[in-house]
């Protein structure tokens, strides 16, 4: 069977019910194809999974795609395949839903509003580190001080709370920015703010980003 | 635990940024960006805005990186029909 062109892709969606519902059938069939391989083979997380599960997902998954898609038609720019653009909206339903399951249990508050960055002692050197001098030791516990005072100081507590969740944690944006009743674009603003006034609170004091690198290196 | 923190801190603080690029933005790119890095270009020369934004957003990272898989299997036929 031959490619549908864009122009093809966009006549048959939007057309006459028979013809539109075999264009639906097909756009839905190929997401589904891509995104099985993209659970199946990209994604280890899901390793434990049957074929039959995955497949399911993958069906499910590709349903709701195709209903982003049809939403949206309207934006396509026709600057790609028309595929690799409802791919794009695919993939973004499909690892969406991955990240609502993975992080479902998880809540701010687990957060704590007072979380240090614990300071001084045994505690922030690894086991590896056997290299260090009493003095390289000390001279950590000073800049982590240092850095956990600039946290405070610097950032509001929503910024503090937004970068330690996304920078420090690894929790997606996605997932914060459904917890901070925001959306995942503005949680981006926030992050890059905090980021650029601890920077720049930092350096007042005479901590550069190169010298806390090195300082914090394996 | 609390030294890998301070070390994800830095190398955070560490990496250039485009404020002007942001999610959405990038977003938008994701398909034409995965159809060029698919016929072997670097994302760094077509578009280093949004390549810059991936470096400091994981999760579009992660989405894109996951459409260039899809679109690459597609293209070596690795999908089956």
């Amino acid at each position: 069977m031959s490619e549908r062109t864009n122009q093809e892709w966009l006549a048959d969606l939007n057309g006459p019910p028979a013809v539109q519902e075999s264009a639906l059938r097909e756009l839905r069939e190929r997401l589904q194809r891509g995104i099985f391989y993209y659970l199946s083979r990209e994604r280890s997380d899901l390793a434990q999974l049957s074929h039959q599960d995955i497949n399911q997902m993958a069906e499910d998954l590709a349903q709701d795609a195709v209903l982003r898609v049809l939403d949206n038609l309207d934006t396509f720019r026709g600057d790609s395949r028309f595929t690799t653009w409802a791919t794009k909206i695919a993939v973004r339903v499909a690892i969406s839903e991955l990240r609502r399951a993975r992080y479902k249990d998880f809540r701010l508050d687990d957060l704590t509003a007072n979380d240090e960055l614990p300071v001084g002692g045994m505690s922030n050197t690894s086991p590896q580190d056997t290299t260090l001098t009493p003095e390289n030791v000390a001279e950590r516990a000073d800049v982590m001080a240092k850095i956990d005072a600039a946290l405070k100081e610097a950032l509001t507590e929503r910024q503090y709370q937004a970068l330690d969740a996304v920078v420090l944690r690894g929790i997606p944006l996605e997932v914060v920015a459904e917890r901070m009743d925001t959306n995942r674009n503005a949680l981006y603003k926030l992050v890059h703010d905090a980021r650029r006034k601890l920077r720049a609170h930092l350096e007042a004091q005479g901590l550069s980003v190169d010298y806390m690198l090195n300082l914090f290196q394996e | 635990m609390a030294l890998d923190r301070f070390r994800k801190l830095a190398d955070c603080l560490s990496k250039k940024h485009d404020a002007d690029c942001d999610c959405d933005a990038a977003y938008r790119q994701f398909e034409c960006l995965a159809e060029q890095v698919v016929q072997g270009a670097d994302m760094h020369d077509i578009l280093p805005q949004v390549a810059l934004h991936m470096d400091q957003c994981p999760d579009c990272k992660e989405e894109f990186e996951a459409l260039v898989a899809i679109v690459r299997a597609e293209r070596e036929h690795r999908i089956n029909e």
